[in-house]
């Protein structure tokens, strides 16, 4: 025994229990021992250290109380998904609108066509200066409905980084629901079925997303820079 | 270089919304041949279907992936030419050299607006 250090004595324990939930009794034993034996002061163990450990216990306790109070299997099969789901539609709403938006711009280009066709054809032709002046405001409309789609830009980014979110909530979904296995509090490890493990593990690359501002992501001019020096 | 604005423009990006942008912002700039993908796999049957003249693609994407595409492009002998610009939110260093050691011809990230646009298709197909 003397010969094994603690975390040889633990890493074995691992090797040894497996994914098994229980330990043998005489592993434990064993392992009280090593500590003991660690420690030096055989069954004579100091009483901080006991008082320490009590402490600890109760730690333990009062958090497994906490859990049950807040209810995680409630957190990790509704209030989670229910989130994500509000996320999504969230996803959608936008891009609904966006959508809605773009139809409407491109509407406004469409007219805007056929009012500078029939403007140009119109007999007798208009006078040149008004015909200018027309001209000028409508190509700056046309501008302005440009602005109009490079400000719809968002709806990709901002969608982006919502899907990230709801990734993110998917792994605390997936960590809760752990938790829920390991305090008892539904004893239902299967909770999660294989499908949607599989799921969760294909999109974690996912959780990447696209990075926010100082967070990695270059700007395009950085980007110029790099392409500068490699094209 | 005078850069026909007829040219058959392939607009590739999972996402509706962004491919109705790139294509009105081509509109806007004169451009009025575009054709669009949802994603590297469609992008890479069209590429081989017609002729196209210049692909702007998204980097993530189901199916195939951008750069995937991309490297289906460059290790094809009959359409390894083709201009390609990469339009995507991963703005990370790595991502950029993976992209150009991959043969990207230019890389925007976005959001971006249509003078940018505009300055990638100068650089890649020249003047209009």
């Amino acid at each position: 025994m003397t010969d094994i250090t603690l975390e040889q004595r633990i890493a074995a324990l691992e090797v040894e229990t497996g994914k098994s939930e229980t330990i043998p009794a005489k592993d434990v034993a064993d392992f009280v021992s090593a500590v003991k034996s660690m420690f030096g002061r055989g069954d004579k163990l100091d009483g901080n250290l006991f008082h320490e450990i009590g402490e600890l216990a109760k730690f333990i306790n009062n958090a497994k109380k906490e859990l049950q109070e807040v209810q995680g299997t409630n957190l990790a099969e509704k209030e989670i998904p229910q989130a994500s789901n509000q996320l999504d539609a969230i996803v959608q709403m936008t891009e609904q609108a966006t959508g809605r938006i773009m139809d409407e711009c491109e509407g406004l280009n469409t007219n805007l066509e056929t009012m500078r066709d029939v403007l140009l054809s119109m007999d007798p032709p208009l006078d040149p200066d008004a015909l200018a002046g027309i001209d000028g405001a409508m190509t700056e409309a046309a501008a302005g409905v440009t602005r109009v789609f490079e400000a719809c830009n968002f709806q990709d980014i901002t969608g982006q980084r919502i899907q990230k979110v709801v990734k993110a909530l998917h792994e605390i979904e997936r960590q809760v629901l752990r938790m829920v296995v390991v305090f008892g509090l539904a004893a239902k490890e299967d909770t999660l079925d294989d499908t949607t493990k599989a799921e969760l593990a294909e999109d974690r690359h996912l959780l990447e997303g696209p990075s926010l501002p100082g967070q990695g992501g270059l700007e395009q001019d950085d980007i110029d820079d790099i392409l500068a020096k490699l094209l | 270089m005078s850069v026909d604005r007829n040219m058959r423009i392939l607009v590739v990006d999972d996402f509706q919304t962004m491919r109705r942008i790139i294509i009105n912002l081509l509109r806007q700039l004169g451009f009025t041949n575009m054709i669009e993908a949802d994603d590297g796999t469609t992008g890479w049957e069209k590429v081989q279907a017609e002729k196209i003249d210049l692909i702007i693609s998204d980097w993530n994407m189901p199916k195939m992936t951008g750069i995937d595409f991309l490297k289906h492009v460059r290790s094809s002998e009959d359409h390894k030419k083709i201009p390609f610009i990469m339009v995507t939110a991963e703005g990370k260093r790595e991502n950029v050299i993976t992209a150009v050691q991959a043969g990207v011809s230019n890389y925007i990230v976005k959001p971006f607006n249509a003078m940018t646009l505009k300055e990638k298709l100068v650089k890649v197909v020249g003047d209009f």
